[in-house]
């Protein structure tokens, strides 16, 4: 615990000197929230949105961009990048495993998401209102789980790239097609074909399992946790390996 | 002192009286990557408080061999004590023990020469005081500087101070002093010294013949998997067995009549100004007192014995034929 503050004390402070590399996160979000809610507007649209309002749908879908992006290229980048430097060895080489550099990593990450969380809402509140959530504690058990496993998705991917420049390819190539069919236009209006790859893919059901119960009261989750929690198992399984098979 | 002699012109020494518990056991270690042996039977000892060398052509699994010792890496088979400790099955025992300066490795670019002492440090358990380190290693002026900003020197400094943020009873430094300039090696190497100097045991990689020779007690060459000679610099080079080159000046050649018949001499040129003798090391003394006896004292008169590098080169290039 003590190794695990250390270096998650020492991550925050370089965070501080490098800040630019995370505007994406944040700016991206809150850019995309003020165009799409606006041109879908605060008025029913039963056909496209089901019963909920356009612009809620948005608010409440648009704090994945900030999960999706600092899990599937930020963590990601700054892993491979830090194995790719060997600073993973340097710290390895005196007593501190992989594993703990790793933790401290996510442990930052999972900050920023909730600064990128806050952010999204800060640009949400003046302009569309923040609805109030139907059902908060699954929503934050969704935010949570949801926040974790994405997480975990991208340790797999920042330890099983070669480089940074790589894990940012498939960081990128992740987040985008996970975004636009998880977060971005409601299903009603996707292909079948794209309602089953939407399905399958993680961050659709992390924004599910935050954004149906923040919307409808009594709305069922247990589908989008399950999935959730096969993906955390599958991705910690993978960590595992590749912490024991490529530790530096 | 422990020593290992793999060289048959060594291996003929009497065995040494016993001594310490070694600091460091490596017997019959093999490492293989793919079907690429690097380490084959590699054997040797480190005593407490010295410095031991280990020299090698490139690939030779030299850095291997340290890394293994180290805990990070695997090896095939073979025994390795550190401590009395084996760096595979009790790499948490081991590593307080340890300090660390790897031929590849950095910092986050930014994190700043203060914060990496403060870091590391604090991780050791706060066994050191980092301001005091960074005063020790004259950091201090470098305290807000970023990692990225430093010269290989002062790099290579931070890595030394670091290595020592646990007050290590072992380090291991890699190829401490490439690509530094000639005054920054010689820097480093006052501080190596001092790490000796302050108790701790030192293994030390290098291919710099000078740097072996100036800071190393003992050293093994390791070629094709195993160590093919060790001792000190000097037992390496007597051992070695190779001539030395007597010159002077001299235009009369009636003066040198007889010279090739010194005991010895090899060989003796002339090419009527200068003369060049090849002898064996001990014949040098015999080639100054013939020359005294004929009352001939050139004041040129120079005597070159093979140096180490002659010796790693004769050494390495021997086992490659």
């Amino acid at each position: 615990m003590r190794t695990l503050i250390a270096l998650t004390r020492t991550e925050l402070r370089l965070l501080t000197r490098e800040w630019a590399a995370m505007l994406f996160a944040f700016a991206f979000p809150a850019l995309m929230l003020v165009v799409l809610a606006g041109v879908f507007g605060d008025l029913p649209d039963p056909e496209g949105f089901g019963a909920a309002i356009p612009s809620e749908h948005y608010v409440a879908s648009y704090i994945a961009i900030p999960l999706g992006a600092l899990a599937l290229v930020g963590l990601p980048v700054m892993l491979a990048s830090y194995r790719e430097r060997d600073v993973l060895r340097r710290f390895a080489a005196f007593g501190v495993p992989a594993g703990a550099v790793v933790a401290a990593q996510a442990l930052v990450s999972a900050l920023l998401v909730l600064a990128g969380v806050a952010v999204v809402l800060l640009v949400a509140a003046p302009t569309y209102g923040i609805p109030t959530p139907a059902d908060p504690v699954t929503v934050v058990a969704g935010f949570v789980l949801g926040t974790v496993t994405m997480l975990a998705i991208g340790v797999a991917l920042g330890l099983a790239a070669s480089t940074a420049r790589a894990a940012q390819a498939i960081g990128l190539l992740a987040f985008f097609p996970m975004w636009l069919l998880g977060g971005g236009p409601p299903q009603r209006v996707m292909s079948g074909a794209m309602v089953s790859v939407a399905d399958v893919l993680p961050l659709t059901h992390a924004i599910s399992a935050v954004r149906d119960p923040w919307l409808f009261e009594g709305a069922a989750t247990g589908a989008d946790l399950l999935a959730l929690g096969v993906w955390l198992t599958g991705a910690l399984v993978v960590v595992g390996m590749l912490l024991r098979r490529r530790p530096q | 002192m422990t020593t290992t002699m793999t060289q048959p012109t060594l291996a003929t020494a009497p065995p040494p009286p016993p001594g310490p518990e070694p600091a460091i056991r490596v017997e019959g270690l093999r490492k293989a990557y793919g079907g690429r042996t690097v380490l084959d039977g590699l054997s040797f000892e480190v005593d407490p408080g010295e410095i031991f060398g280990i020299l090698g052509l490139n690939g030779m699994g030299k850095t291997t061999a340290v890394e293994i010792a180290q805990g990070l890496r695997s090896r095939d088979a073979g025994s390795v004590r550190v401590l009395g400790l084996d760096p595979e099955r009790d790499p948490a025992r081991l590593r307080p023990l340890v300090g660390s300066q790897l031929q590849s490795s950095a910092l986050p670019e930014r994190l700043r020469v203060g914060e990496a002492l403060r870091l590391f440090t604090r991780l050791a358990g706060d066994v050191v005081d980092w301001r005091a380190l960074a005063d020790e290693w004259d950091l201090t002026r470098l305290r807000r500087s970023a990692f990225v900003s430093l010269s290989g020197g002062e790099r290579q400094r931070l890595f030394i101070a670091l290595a020592l943020a646990n007050r290590p009873r072992v380090v291991f430094l890699d190829e401490l002093t490439q690509g530094l300039d000639p005054a920054a090696r010689q820097a480093t190497w006052r501080l190596v010294e001092r790490v000796r100097d302050q108790g701790a045991t030192v293994v030390l990689v290098t291919h710099f013949m000078d740097e072996a020779a100036r800071l190393c007690d003992r050293l093994g060459v390791l070629q094709d998997g195993g160590l093919i000679a060790c001792g000190t610099p000097k037992e390496l080079v007597s051992a070695a067995g190779g001539s030395v080159r007597i010159a002077f000046s001299c235009e009369r050649t009636a003066d040198l009549a007889g010279l090739d018949r010194v005991p010895g001499v090899i060989a003796v040129a002339h090419d009527g100004r200068h003369v060049e003798i090849e002898a064996q090391a001990r014949a040098s003394v015999l080639v100054a007192a013939e020359l005294a006896r004929r009352d001939l004292a050139p004041p040129d008169f120079t005597v070159t014995a093979p140096t180490l590098e002659d010796v790693f080169v004769s050494l390495t290039q021997g086992v490659a034929r």
